[in-house]
């Protein structure tokens, strides 16, 4: 009895330590940038909301959001159904409309995406779909929305694997395809003097298919790669990087946690081993800051992109952070839900196979990732461009113009 | 040689932290014949005790103490949750189930291991934390051993876990409780029998099985950086492999099999690949299995007919 008081004591300095563990930033929001300018954007959206307000709404649909909003990427999904929410309330509130949205979540899991996709079909209401992420979630969901209703539209804002899109009738992308991101990466290895690449997939299609395209590249180049693989399930690369040889001077990492890259930097340091990580677009995240790296992404700074200032402080001003995997997102969105709005323009209902018409008719000049938006045949988008950063000392990315 | 020696550390590092996470598979299973599976989420929340008290004390790029402070503190919190975590676990979920059948405690094992991951993910979402110890520890601080230079954290890890090993073993067979442990590890009946509290020791089992957890999530924290909510999965199987190599029940044993699944992963991913670690570490586990079906240290179970 004697001994409560130190165990209540304990209880509740165990409670305080879990609540900072909670409450601590994680990884990726540590150095987000939070702006203090949103106010002029949710003004801007209010006044619309006004002004259209005393409209008919004669169009009515929802819009799907399939990605990992729990599992091992979960802060890919969470960024990417932030964005998704703040275009439909955006695009409601300019539009004068009043879109349903459904959120599924998919858990970066192949067999998971399946299963929603069945349930997608059967809620009638959904005339398209932002998602899934993963090229793996993407091919599991387009194989039951192809034989159940090859008229429904999604589109990924992340996959990148090469052909999908031509397996599937309804699919699209708003982001480019590994087989640009291979050749850019082995380009810009073989433009900094690159002999001799070590290079680690981590055992998912993306990233053996990824390092496949980089390394048949590289090899053309006469680079000389050596090909490792890991799980991604572990943090501790240490004997891996015990075998990284002297004389290589990059290191390739098709990764998608980049936190994990972070990990394989500091062992590398640990060993002496000064090669420079070279990371594909699933590294790039606030997660690794690595200085002298470098990190291809699908999407340019959209910070630096004037038109896309006042959307990025209005995302802010609601979500606490983002990152490369959110500004396509929006774009997706937006693709769909301006097919709706043509379609209602036409004096039409809203169906899938009306709404999958309209989105190939896309055609936006511009966009909030700095480029014009438009489709080829089999969904990839006409134009599609890959950017390197590198990583500054501070922990900065800069544009890298090789 | 310097190959060699660097793998051997990669090996012993990582089959340290294995070691003193199959020590509370082992003492479980050594007392009540159950397979904890919610063992490698204690760990994980251990792991997160120690992140919440690094970022209390103004996190690794401004400690507001001394970095040993820290990381004592950080330990201590990281036994307290960790061990609170076991002795609920015991109380809440196997205890009610100890006279029920064997599968049952099992199966609530697992319920356990999902209710608690899932609990993490919504305490701490799924964005994955990391404690930049380099910037506790610089990487350059190191002690050389012949060619290759060991950085300070690999030997705390080490030293630690080695540590806390000999003081289990001495605790074990030195003391009072230690003999009653072992006392209901041989025969939980004639244990009662001869007047020991069965549910104390078992208690006082998952307290100390479970602090070690703590201290190896701590450790995985410090040496390799990340952590997340889903850590406990493949770091817990993997223990469990090392105990069950080393001989489930047997203490000996579980540090043993640590010390080799450690080892046989650096070697594999040194020499041959890292592609094939996982097959050579469960490769090993069939092998030992094949040969010696208690494992390594493990007495064969004898069942009277």
């Amino acid at each position: 009895m004697r001994n409560k008081p130190i165990w209540r004591t304990m209880a509740v300095l165990l409670a305080l330590a879990l609540v900072a563990a909670a409450c601590g930033g994680d990884d990726s929001a540590d150095t987000t940038t939070t702006t203090s300018g949103p106010a002029a954007t949710t003004t801007t959206a209010a006044d619309a909301t006004t002004t259209t307000a005393a409209e008919p709404m004669v169009c009515e649909a929802t819009v799907g959001f399939m990605g990992p909003i729990t599992g091992p990427v979960a802060f890919i999904g969470e960024v990417q159904l932030n964005w998704f929410k703040y275009a439909v309330d955006t695009f409601n509130s300019d539009m004068g409309y009043d879109f349903g949205i459904a959120e599924f979540d998919t858990q970066f899991d192949a067999a998971q995406a399946s299963t929603l996709a069945a349930q997608v079909l059967d809620n009638s209401a959904i005339v398209g779909i932002v998602g899934p992420a993963g090229s793996d979630q993407v091919d599991a969901a387009g194989a039951v929305f192809e034989a159940g209703d090859p008229n429904l539209t999604f589109i990924s804002p992340s996959s990148t694997r090469v052909g999908i899109t031509a397996k599937y009738n309804g699919l699209f992308r708003t982001v480019g395809t590994d087989d640009d991101q291979g050749p850019t990466t082995a380009d810009l290895i073989i433009s900094q003097g690159g002999t001799k690449v070590f290079m680690i997939d981590d055992q998912s299609s993306y990233s053996t298919g990824l390092a496949d395209s980089t390394q048949a590249a590289l090899e053309a180049g006469n680079v000389e790669v050596i090909r490792e693989s890991v799980s991604q399930d572990i943090t501790d690369f240490s004997a891996l990087v015990s075998n990284i040889p002297d004389d290589a001077d990059f290191v390739y990492l098709p990764w998608q946690i980049a936190a994990n890259g972070q990990i394989l930097a500091n062992q590398m340091a640990e060993q002496g081993k000064d090669a420079v990580i070279v990371g594909s677009d699933g590294m790039d995240s606030d997660d690794f800051s690595t200085p002298g790296s470098f990190i291809l992404s699908f999407v340019a700074d959209i910070s630096a992109f004037p038109q896309s200032a006042d959307l990025l402080a209005g995302y802010l001003a609601q979500y606490p952070n983002t990152n490369t995997f959110g500004p396509p997102v929006f774009v997706a969105t937006q693709v769909i839900l301006e097919a709706i709005d043509r379609v209602c323009a036409a004096g039409e209902v809203p169906s899938r196979a009306s709404v999958l018409a309209e989105v190939r008719n896309t055609d936006l000049a511009d966009s909030i990732i700095g480029q014009p938006i438009s489709f080829t045949p089999e969904g990839n988008m006409v134009v599609s461009q890959w950017y390197v950063f590198q990583i500054q000392e501070d922990g900065s990315k800069v544009g890298f113009v090789g | 040689m310097e190959f060699f020696l660097q793998q051997t550390v990669n090996g012993l590092t990582l089959g340290s932290v294995y070691a003193l996470l199959a020590l509370g598979y082992s003492m479980v299973y050594g007392v009540l014949k159950l397979l904890n599976f919610a063992h490698g989420e204690v760990y994980m929340f251990g792991a997160f005790a120690g992140y919440g008290v690094l970022t209390i004390l103004g996190g690794s790029s401004a400690l507001v103490v001394p970095v040993w402070l820290a990381i004592v503190l950080m330990f201590v919190a990281a036994m307290a949750t960790s061990s609170a975590i076991g002795v609920a676990l015991e109380r809440f979920a196997y205890r009610p189930l100890r006279n029920s059948t064997r599968i049952a405690p099992l199966i609530s094992a697992i319920g356990a291991s999902f209710f608690l991951q899932a609990s993490a993910l919504l305490l701490f979402t799924a964005n994955s934390r990391t404690y930049n110890t380099p910037q506790l520890i610089q990487i350059e601080t190191g002690i050389p051993f012949g060619p290759i230079r060991v950085w300070m954290v690999r030997l705390l890890v080490i030293a630690s876990a080695a540590l806390l090993m000999v003081l289990l073993t001495l605790w074990v067979n030195r003391t009072k409780t230690g003999k009653a442990v072992r006392a209901v590890s041989f025969d939980r009946e004639a244990a009662a029998m001869m007047g020991i509290d069965v549910d104390k020791v078992i208690v006082i089992v998952f307290l100390i099985g479970s602090a070690l957890a703590g201290i190896g999530g701590v450790m995985v924290g410090l040496v390799f950086g990340r952590i997340f909510h889903l850590m406990g999965f493949v770091a817990g199987l993997k223990a469990f492999t090392a105990a069950v190599v080393g001989g489930i029940g047997s203490i000996p044993g579980a540090m043993l099999g640590g010390l080799l699944i450690g080892f046989a992963e650096a070697y594999t991913t040194g020499y041959i690949s890292s592609t094939f670690q996982n097959l050579i570490v469960f490769g090993l586990l069939i092998l030992v299995l094949l040969v010696r079906p208690s494992g390594l240290l493990g007495r064969p179970e004898l069942v009277k007919v």
